[in-house]
């Protein structure tokens, strides 16, 4: 099994409809609460967020570490998380 | 020290205070979002900026010595003091880029950036500083390659930040702190990306510095390897060299007198000859055999049954036991004897043993 998490498994197994944005991986509560005051409130936005940056792994991460302060491996975590959900969805 | 920096975002949140600090700007109270910082040096220092353009050599000369005037710069304050004393050909200011502008700098390095809204000029704005920290963009485009072609892989942009610190440092001095810098990212390199070939600019000398240390740790591992196998003489291809190991006895048509010539058995002989003149049956011979043999292994005596030729004398190795054989074998004697007894005392017991308890005992006793 490769090193995923649980969260992660979850979020790339469906479509993410409505899910908040702490349904991503890597997004625990205070990420979250950060990313809501920018008025990324759904695991949506977030997603075209990523969608703008060309799904550029390194760029995402790098552009969700300074606007929610997340460390690099929360960061590369939400990055590989929305990766996969784009192959399988998008 | 004052950094004319155009865009000070590219700095840390600390050395953005220290920056402020140094120059008496007044932080406010408690860690706040490295915006506020950013704008309050935007405020004071690059408002410094457009008063004293003269005297950026002599700042230069100030941190660093006059002769490795251009790398030195680039080495300490990199970020700083970079971009205002060198006079480039190409916009230096990233932040006054339109966004047109900006995606068309960022695609001279080979980057396909996406739409420049707001959210994503911030990130655009700095990846393009970045790489025009790193030079002109024929030499980065090699570099921003395997970048932007390993996206998925964190491994790629891993190698990519190696590359750029290592292009800082080799670009600075010809000091010992490059030296350090390729021989750690050495072992990174060789994984197997092949970026070495296509560094331009600094690669001539790094390549050379690369093919020589790779050398270095080949050696020592082929004189380690012969210490460690000095019998080495066969140098099979692949080094594996078979010994033959000790045959089963009484397998595969071996007899045991062949098992026996490479087998530790001690003092099977001795059993052999004694358990032959009397029965198999009977242990006493048996026990008085091994009562001279001080150390047996125990499956020698069932096999005392099964062999019959003669046999070459045994190597007598002792071996350890807690209990001699002889001992155990008397035990496991009287235990069996035992209950051999108590099965013949009970044997007949078919009358009611509620009834006629005196009679049984007493035909218990005469069938003895």
């Amino acid at each position: 099994m490769s090193t995923t998490s649980q969260k992660h498994r979850d979020f790339v197994a469906e479509p993410m409809g409505d899910k908040p944005v702490t349904a991503l991986s890597g997004i625990g509560e205070v990420l979250g609460k950060k990313l809501e005051e920018q008025g990324f409130d759904k695991a949506f936005v977030v997603l075209g967020q990523f969608l703008l940056l060309r799904k550029d792994q390194e760029l995402f991460a790098e552009w969700l570490k300074d606007t929610s302060g997340a460390n690099a491996r929360q960061a590369a975590s939400c990055s590989q998380c929305l990766t996969e959900w784009c192959d399988a969805f998008l | 020290m004052s950094e004319f920096l155009q865009d000070p975002s590219v700095l840390t949140k600390d050395k953005l205070k220290s920056a402020l600090l140094a120059h008496n700007v007044a932080l406010p109270n408690g860690e706040q979002r490295k915006g506020v910082y950013v704008d309050l040096y935007l405020k004071n220092l690059t408002a410094q900026n457009r008063r004293s353009a003269a005297p950026e050599p002599a700042f230069s000369s100030d941190e660093e010595p006059p002769a490795p005037v251009l790398s030195g710069r680039s080495r300490s304050g990199r970020k700083a003091t970079r971009k205002t004393d060198r006079v480039r050909p190409e916009e230096i200011d990233v932040t006054e880029l339109t966004n047109e502008g900006l995606k068309d700098q960022l695609l001279k390095y080979g980057v396909n950036a996406g739409p420049i809204v707001a959210s994503t000029r911030k990130l655009y704005e700095k990846k393009l500083q970045k790489l025009l920290d790193q030079g002109p963009p024929e030499t980065v485009v090699q570099l921003s390659e395997p970048a932007v072609t390993g996206n998925s892989q964190n491994g790629n942009t891993d190698s990519d930040q190696y590359s750029d610190k290592e292009e800082e440092a080799t670009k600075a001095e010809p000091e010992p702190e490059p030296e350090p810098v390729p021989v750690v990212e050495r072992p990174m390199r060789s994984r197997g990306k092949a970026p070495v070939t296509t560094r331009t600019r600094s690669g001539q000398h790094k390549i050379e510095k690369l093919s020589a240390v790779e050398q270095t740790p080949k050696t020592p591992d082929r004189d380690v390897l012969k210490e460690l196998f000095p019998n080495e003489t066969l140098n099979t291809p692949t080094g594996i060299s078979a010994t033959r190991r000790q045959p089963i006895k009484g397998a595969a048509g071996r007899s045991f007198s062949d098992s026996w010539r490479d087998d530790l058995r001690p003092r099977l002989t001795e059993i052999r000859h004694t358990s032959s003149s009397s029965s198999s049956s009977s242990y006493t011979e048996t026990r008085s055999a091994i009562h001279r043999t001080n150390a047996v292994p125990l499956n020698a005596l069932p096999l005392s049954s099964i062999l019959k030729p003669a046999a070459p004398p045994a190597v007598q190795v002792k071996t350890r036991r807690r209990l001699p054989v002889w001992l155990q074998l008397l035990l496991l004697s009287a235990v069996a004897g035992f209950l051999f007894f108590v099965y013949q005392a009970m044997e007949t017991n078919e009358m009611n043993p509620f009834g006629q308890s005196a009679s049984s005992g007493a035909l218990g006793s005469t069938s003895k």
